[in-house]
């Protein structure tokens, strides 16, 4: 077993030098009139943005405060078939010495830089809510995690090198949170590791077979019963996905390298690709303003969105390289049109109203073991940046004195 | 009625600058190991690519081939609800004054080059086969025509352009030519102006609605019939390209902006989007690299920039996947099949909705057909009208024949 290396980010001078130079000469579409954000982002927002990148943005400030916030360090993992991957990842313990093992598994275009907000929460002692040790991995391929270099890295993969992290830091029963991508990822990391190792797992990207006339009963009280206010609002909103959101997954999982050549070489390219996915997939998240007050309309680009650009430039700067984290979707998409069997352990759900599929709850209950559920009024995809406060109340919630998975690792309740 | 300018392509010195500086700075992924083809084109290729359009392509060579060899106009076409867009066009007359005037009409991601191959074939005069006067239009937003400025220019748009220009050319009635974007173009026109001014209609992207159970006859000869082995091949291609190859058609018809700034920012971007499909569509097609260069080159240098040809995805989105919105038009329509096409469906479900008088079945050749195989496109646009042909002499007066 490797030892853990402290790491701290530290793009090499020649790489900034390298996007400045690039986005001296970026080039511009047209727009077409009134187009909004119809088509994509709109231009205004897209030129704006990358005159910032280009001229005022200081990567070098935001670099030096992660380093300052998060305790990172890299480790190597061996990989069954595929060799050892160096692994970048935040580890924090809680004051607590009893705390809880949780791991937090991002998606894409999402980051390590995810947990920001809710590391300090969840890892906060307090003799009122359980806390806990924090671990959040850059996937294979993203931020500063090495990429596989072969085909046939899928979803057994991924949740390999997370448990094997977990296991290599002395927890060797954890429990983990994840969406999107870390949603599916931890869900199979319950299945396959779940009971002896991962003992419960928490999703804001609760996903669930709909009922099937193998079910008779479940299916026939699925046709008769009509739909909730927010029930119906999740159904368009999936359906919105699905007609619309869908170019993206499709590309991606089809021809990822087609994508990264464009990604690699285009920083303003990059930029669309990932920008247009933060406003769409958020609820109305003010990106201008990432304390989070996001009740405006739209992202005012007039003040500072120099968070956007931290995202971004994590990908463009990431040490795969952009065009690496397209290639989940290629390996994972059988994994998607079928998500196989429900794992036992017990499972934690937060329903945010702007997430990109929004099912049923009822479906979900059907086939896992939904030990706690939260549906909010507010909030979308990218819950731990959206809204880290209900999020961290709702992790707290399910392994708090009194619910069915307090202490569910023994001797460690998380409280003070 | 605007009248007719000559055009000759002349890019700027200062554009063919911007673009070699940004191929200097050109930045490349890296690639899973004996990746071949499986997730786009390979990352030799597209370093090869790079470096010679960077260094050793040059483009004032072929621009001037252009120039020579294809007679080239603009002229104003007004549209209903549009404004006037300036249209760049190739019209050549055959020495036959009899000649049919005929439209070609091409798709995405083509371009008026694609009538290179066939254009002296089609204008050829002879006694033994009709001969054509051919004009190939610019799509709005593709090649050195201007596009729309505003969004709704969906395919009424696109087939009003290409009516009024041969009109504007004195072709009062005329026939077309058409695949890919072309099909349903010409499609629309046939519909809309079929009868009066448009006469016939060619296509080697013929699109079919399948058989429903509302026609029950139909339906039951569909579930009956054994497919033969062309159909099946077909049908397989067809599932290949859904599953496989749909991935630019489900973004650009949804958010085609998104796609347009990576495009209009890099070369290489536009290169691995384009090359990729060159490739995998055609029926084995070996590319020169300056034959691929040249044909992205002319997205690259388009009038209306690289990132604007593809709304016609968005804005036609609709009409894409439901035929029978408009009725099936009754005039006759011949088509080629060729066994790389993207949509192959068995040729009885073309049959059974349009007036198909001539169809051709190909043993090679792919979706770039005019590119790929004129010389037989050419011959099956011949039969249509020749002599004891399905459409002979269907514009009154002009047979074709010398």
């Amino acid at each position: 077993m490797s030892s853990e290396t402290p790491f701290q980010i530290n793009v090499p001078d020649e790489k900034l030098t390298a996007l400045r130079a690039t986005l001296e000469l970026a080039t511009f579409p047209d727009e077409l009139e009134d187009a909004g954000w119809k088509y994509g982002p709109p231009l205004a927002d897209m030129k704006r943005l990358a005159e910032r990148w280009r001229n005022e943005y200081d990567w070098r400030k935001y670099e030096k405060e992660i380093n300052e916030e998060l305790p990172m360090f890299t480790r190597d993992i061996d990989v069954d078939g595929f060799s050892t991957l160096n692994i970048h990842y935040v580890h924090k313990k809680s004051e607590s010495v009893d705390a809880i093992p949780l791991l937090f598994c991002h998606g894409w275009p999402g980051s390590f830089l995810e947990v920001r907000k809710i590391l300090p929460l969840l890892t906060a002692s307090a003799p009122e809510h359980p806390s806990f040790h924090v671990v959040a991995l850059s996937l294979p391929g993203f931020g500063f995690s090495e990429a596989p270099r072969k085909q046939g890295f899928g979803i057994n993969q991924y949740a390999e090198v997370a448990h094997k992290l977990m296991i290599a830091l002395g927890y060797n029963e954890y429990v983990t949170q994840g969406g999107d991508w870390g949603g599916l990822i931890t869900r199979k990391m319950a299945s396959v590791y779940g009971g002896r190792h991962h003992k419960a797992w928490h999703t804001n990207f609760p996903i669930a077979e709909p009922p099937s006339w193998k079910s008779p009963l479940f299916f026939l009280s699925f046709l008769l019963t009509p739909w909730s206010a927010e029930e119906k609002a999740g159904l368009e909103r999936t359906m919105w996905f699905r007609t619309k959101g869908r170019g993206y997954f499709t590309q991606q999982s089809t021809q990822p390298q087609t994508l990264g050549y464009s990604l690699a070489d285009s920083p303003v390219g990059l930029l669309a690709w990932i920008y247009e996915k933060l406003v769409l997939w958020t609820d109305n998240y003010n990106w201008s303003d990432d304390e989070g007050s996001g009740d405006i309309a739209f992202p005012d680009i007039a003040h500072s969105i120099e968070i956007v650009l931290t995202w971004v430039s994590l990908y463009w700067f990431s040490r795969a390289g952009p065009a690496a984290s397209l290639r989940i979707y290629f390996e994972l998409r059988g994994d998607c049109e079928d998500i196989g069997q429900s794992p036992c352990i017990p499972m934690g759900a937060s329903f945010f109203p702007k997430e990109l599929i929004v099912l049923p709850a009822a479906w979900l209950r059907k086939s896992n073991n939904v030990v706690s559920e939260s549906h909010h009024k507010t909030g979308g995809h990218f819950a731990a940046t959206e809204r880290p406060d209900e999020l961290v109340q709702d992790v707290r919630k399910m392994f708090a004195q009194g619910s069915p998975a307090f202490a569910i690792i023994p001797g460690r309740t998380g409280y003070a | 009625m605007s009248s007719e300018t000559p055009f000759q392509i002349n890019i700027p010195d200062e554009k063919l600058s911007i673009l070699r500086a940004k191929l200097e700075l050109a930045t490349f992924p890296d690639e899973l190991e004996d990746i071949g083809w499986n997730h786009g084109p390979p990352l030799a290729d597209m370093k090869r690519l790079t470096e010679r359009w960077r260094n050793g392509y040059n483009w004032r060579k072929y621009e001037k081939e252009l120039n020579q060899e294809l007679p080239m106009f603009t002229r104003d076409i007004g549209v209903d609800g549009f404004g006037a867009l300036n249209i760049h066009y190739v019209h050549k007359k055959s020495k036959t004054v009899d000649a049919i005037p005929l439209l070609f009409c091409h798709g995405w991601p083509g371009s008026f080059l694609e009538i290179r191959g066939m254009l002296s074939l089609l204008t050829a005069s002879s006694p033994e086969h009709p001969s054509f006067h051919v004009v190939a239009l610019s799509l709005p937003g593709f090649g050195f025509s201007e596009g729309a400025h505003k969004p709704g220019f969906a395919l009424d748009q696109y087939a009003e352009v290409a009516h009024k220009l041969m009109i504007a050319l004195g072709y009062n009635e005329y026939v077309t030519q058409g695949g890919d974007w072309g099909f349903l173009i010409t499609r629309r026109m046939a519909s809309k102006y079929g009868g009066k001014h448009h006469k016939a209609w060619h296509t080697n992207f013929p699109m079919a609605d399948p058989p429903s159970w509302k026609s029950p006859l139909s339906f039951l000869s569909f579930l009956l019939t054994p497919w033969s082995a062309e159909e099946k091949a077909g049908l397989e291609r067809t599932a290949w390209y859904r599953t496989k190859s749909s991935g630019y058609f489900v973004e650009q018809s949804t958010f085609p902006q998104t796609l347009a700034y990576g495009f209009t920012d890099s070369p290489v971007a536009l290169l691995g989007w384009f090359y990729e499909k060159l490739v995998i569509w055609t029926d084995d097609h070996k590319w020169t690299d300056d034959e691929a260069l040249t044909w992205i080159s002319i997205y690259w240098f388009s009038r209306a920039g690289p990132g604007a040809a593809h709304r016609i995805y968005s804005e036609v989105h609709g009409d894409f996947y439901n035929l029978g919105r408009t009725s099936y038009p009754t005039i006759p329509m011949g088509a080629s099949y060729f066994p790389k096409e993207l949509l192959l469906l068995p040729s009885a479900w073309l049959r059974r909705l349009n007036n198909v008088v001539i169809e051709s079945h190909h043993k090679s050749g792919g979706h770039f057909a005019a590119y790929e195989r004129p010389e037989e496109l050419v011959e099956d646009v011949r039969k249509m009208f020749a002599k004891g042909g399905p459409a002979f002499a269907i514009v009154p007066g002009r047979s074709g024949y010398a």
